[in-house]
């Protein structure tokens, strides 16, 4: 009965303190990953922050211009093409001009599908 | 009451008597069991002994305190050294809409600890081969010296790192510093500033910010992460400074000037918008900026006769006064004498003028009398008042004090009144002529962003909103038929002034050299920008017809500034002009020839 006690006890023992040991490098392990991941953090801010200027150096305004008038067939902004919104001319009523032509063309009845081999770019029979 | 001794002290004096007649041997022998004994009657020995050494160990730290007084150098930690040595984080400086103007990258620095440095010639021998760039016989004293932490380099690129890491020197280590970048290059970069090596504030807004204590970058154990400091935003609009850089550049070339200068005034709040002066410099190398007189910022560090510009102050004077109104008449028909001097006009009508006519033909004579019938002492309590006689002192810390008159006589407010004799900063006349133009609230530029209301607060009124109102139909009509026609572009219902002043050469005003300026606003009936254009010395060109007068040069380029910075501060050109310009004249029976397009 003791001895069974005893062993019990040194199992226990063992077991807790393996198990403190496990918890313990798990918490290092974690602690060596904050670590790393601040660190990480660190490096993408500054990366980020070096990116951010030299996305504000290339798109600066006096590159973009040469760039501009070098590569780009544009004319500088004149003031006659600013309108106002309201100073645009309306819509025009929907007109289906297809419809129409087809219309004027009098192929719009009730067979107006053109059989194959009668309209089209490929003749049926070669 | 004294007490005999008593029996027992009479024993201790006899045994104390017995021990010094002991033999120095014997003392020696028995001082380790006299020292541990708990006898009474050996503590005098054990207590002179004690005393002993509490002075002796007393001395040694005197001793040590001295010499670590004395020493110039007291030895520190590398953290302490490095800390202190590396450059601190700055904020990042924005534009009014959030482009980047000025932010910090991370860059490697190389430095040596001298004291664990082996062979010190190897070291220098191996560091200059990787670093060509770097002095040989500067860096063998420095890594002689017994400093604990010096600089090699700053600021390496990723391959001399790599190829100084390869070197495997002891005592030479790597440390990351912030370096600061100026993305735009030279663009605004008087309003910006630059830093040093170390990342301090040498000029500009960098500097204003150093002065306000929102960086100390030498606070050991300083952040050196960027994102723990909020980006300081500038009323500078980067669009619009390209825009004024640009078209200066091109008028600088065009007009063969020795320099150009301009700047757009947001006259609501005081905001500067833009501000360029040409020549200029790059802030990521500026070199030898600060010894360059040619290089500073003319708008607020040099100081100039403003020329005809300033007519539209003696104007505003004479006009809130009382003593005239828009239909006074000057007499113009004859040259104004004054002891010996004469005063001509350059364009001269030899006619009687009304007020416009001596603003829109830039009349000298016209402008004196005007100023004469508000006297010398209300002339310069006037310039006081619109701030023409002290120094201008805005976040910038470079500013030039007015060149006042010692002696201002009768003469001197003759001269005065149409620009000669009293040189201020453009920045500062740009000032007075927002106030004659906004309703006449005078408010101090500002490089930072402001809103109208805070403006006004801070704002005090110095002259009447008819007086005001007055001005904006003056330069209005200067533009629909004077001198400033080039900048009058359809849309903008554009006023100005142009000023031509003759630059004193050898004592006397010189007619070839001169120094033009140009201000407009826009629109006139209810203004918003001010702009300014100013050539130091622009030569006219044969398509002008040869005159180098400021509306073929300044006000050319302000015109071409308006049609090209408007549209960018969202401002589109109005399809006609607006309705009623200027109430309080209209009810006057003033001001209805505004807008009549053509020169009389």
């Amino acid at each position: 009965m003791w001895r069974l006690l005893h062993v019990i006890a040194i199992a226990a023992l063992i077991g807790s303190a393996a198990y403190v040991y496990s918890v313990k490098y798990q918490t290092i392990y974690a602690s060596e990953q904050i670590v790393k991941t601040r660190h990480q953090i660190a490096k993408e801010r500054d990366a980020i922050n070096l990116l951010r200027a030299e996305f504000a150096h290339l798109t600066r305004p006096d590159r973009l211009q040469a760039l501009a008038d070098a590569q780009l067939d544009m004319q500088p902004l004149a003031l006659g093409q600013i309108v106002k919104a309201d100073d645009l001319p309306d819509h025009a009523p929907k007109v289906d001009s297809i419809g129409r032509k087809l219309e004027s063309l009098s192929l719009l009845g009730d067979s107006a599908t053109p059989s194959a081999g009668l309209t089209g770019a490929t003749p049926a029979v070669r | 009451m004294i007490e005999t001794p008593g029996p027992e002290a009479d024993e201790v004096a006899r045994r104390q008597g017995a021990a010094t007649r002991a033999g120095l041997v014997a003392r020696l022998g028995g001082l380790a069991s006299r020292l541990f004994s708990a006898r009474l009657d050996k503590s005098a020995g054990r207590i002179r002994f004690i005393a002993l050494a509490m002075a002796v160990a007393y001395l040694g730290i005197g001793v040590k305190l001295v010499s670590l007084g004395a020493s110039h150098d007291p030895p520190q930690t590398l953290k302490v050294a490095a800390d202190q040595a590396v450059s601190g984080a700055r904020p990042d400086l924005l534009d009014r809409n959030g482009e980047i103007l000025a932010t910090d990258v991370k860059t490697m620095s190389v430095f040596a600890e001298p004291r664990r440095i082996i062979d010190k010639d190897e070291a220098v021998e191996l560091i200059t081969a990787v670093l060509p760039d770097v002095d040989a016989k500067e860096l063998r004293e420095r890594l002689s010296s017994k400093k604990g932490f010096v600089w090699v380099k700053r600021q390496v690129t990723a391959k001399e790192q790599q190829e100084i890491f390869h070197l495997g020197l002891p005592g030479v280590g790597f440390l990351p510093e912030n370096k600061r970048v100026y993305p735009n290059g030279p663009i605004g970069a008087h309003v910006i500033g630059f830093v040093d090596t170390d990342n301090i504030g040498i000029a500009g807004m960098e500097k204003y910010l150093d002065q306000q204590s929102l960086t100390d970058p030498h606070v050991p154990g300083f952040v050196l992460d960027p994102t723990a400091l909020k980006p300081v935003r500038l009323s500078l609009d980067l669009k619009a400074t390209h825009a004024l850089r640009d078209e200066l550049v091109a008028g600088l070339a065009r007009f063969k000037a020795k320099a150009a200068a301009g700047a757009i005034l947001d006259v609501t709040t005081g905001e500067v918008i833009a501000l360029e002066s040409l020549p200029d410099f790059d802030p990521n190398d500026p070199g030898d900026f600060i010894k360059d007189p040619t290089r500073i910022n003319r708008l607020n560090v040099g100081v100039y006769e403003m020329g005809s510009t300033f007519k539209a102050l003696s104007l505003a004077m004479a006009l809130d006064s009382g003593k005239a109104t828009l239909n006074s008449r000057i007499d113009a028909r004859d040259s104004l004498r004054y002891g010996h001097f004469t005063i001509h006009d350059f364009h001269a009508t030899h006619r009687v003028l009304t007020v416009p006519e001596v603003f829109t033909h830039s009349s000298n004579i016209g402008a004196a009398r005007l100023a004469l019938m508000v006297g010398v002492e209300g002339h310069q309590a006037f310039l006081r008042k619109m701030g023409q006689l002290d120094r201008l002192r805005t976040e910038l810390p470079e500013s030039a004090e007015p060149l006042v008159p010692k002696h201002w006589g009768e003469l001197n407010t003759m001269t005065i009144a149409f620009g000669q004799g009293l040189n201020v900063a453009p920045l500062q006349a740009m000032m007075a002529v927002a106030a004659l133009i906004n309703g006449g609230n005078m408010m101090t530029p500002t490089f930072l962003p402001r809103a109208e209301a805070d403006a006004l607060a801070v704002s005090h009124a110095v002259i009447s909103p008819q007086t005001s109102e007055s001005m904006r139909y003056l330069m209005r009509s200067n533009a629909t038929h004077g001198s400033a026609g080039f900048a009058n572009i359809p849309g903008y219902y554009v006023g100005g002034k142009t000023g031509t002043a003759d630059k004193i050469v050898n004592g006397h005003y010189s007619q070839d050299r001169v120094f033009t300026t140009f201000m407009a606003i826009a629109p006139a009936d209810k203004p918003k920008y001010l702009y300014l254009v100013m050539y130091d010395e622009p030569q006219g060109l044969p398509e002008d017809g040869g005159y180098h007068t400021a509306a073929h040069n300044a006000g050319r380029t302000t015109g071409s500034l308006i049609t090209r910075v408007e549209p960018l501060e969202g401002v589109p050109p109005a399809d006609h002009f607006p309705d009623q310009p200027f109430p309080i004249l209209a009810r006057l029976g003033l001001g209805g020839d505004a807008d009549r397009v053509g020169k009389e």
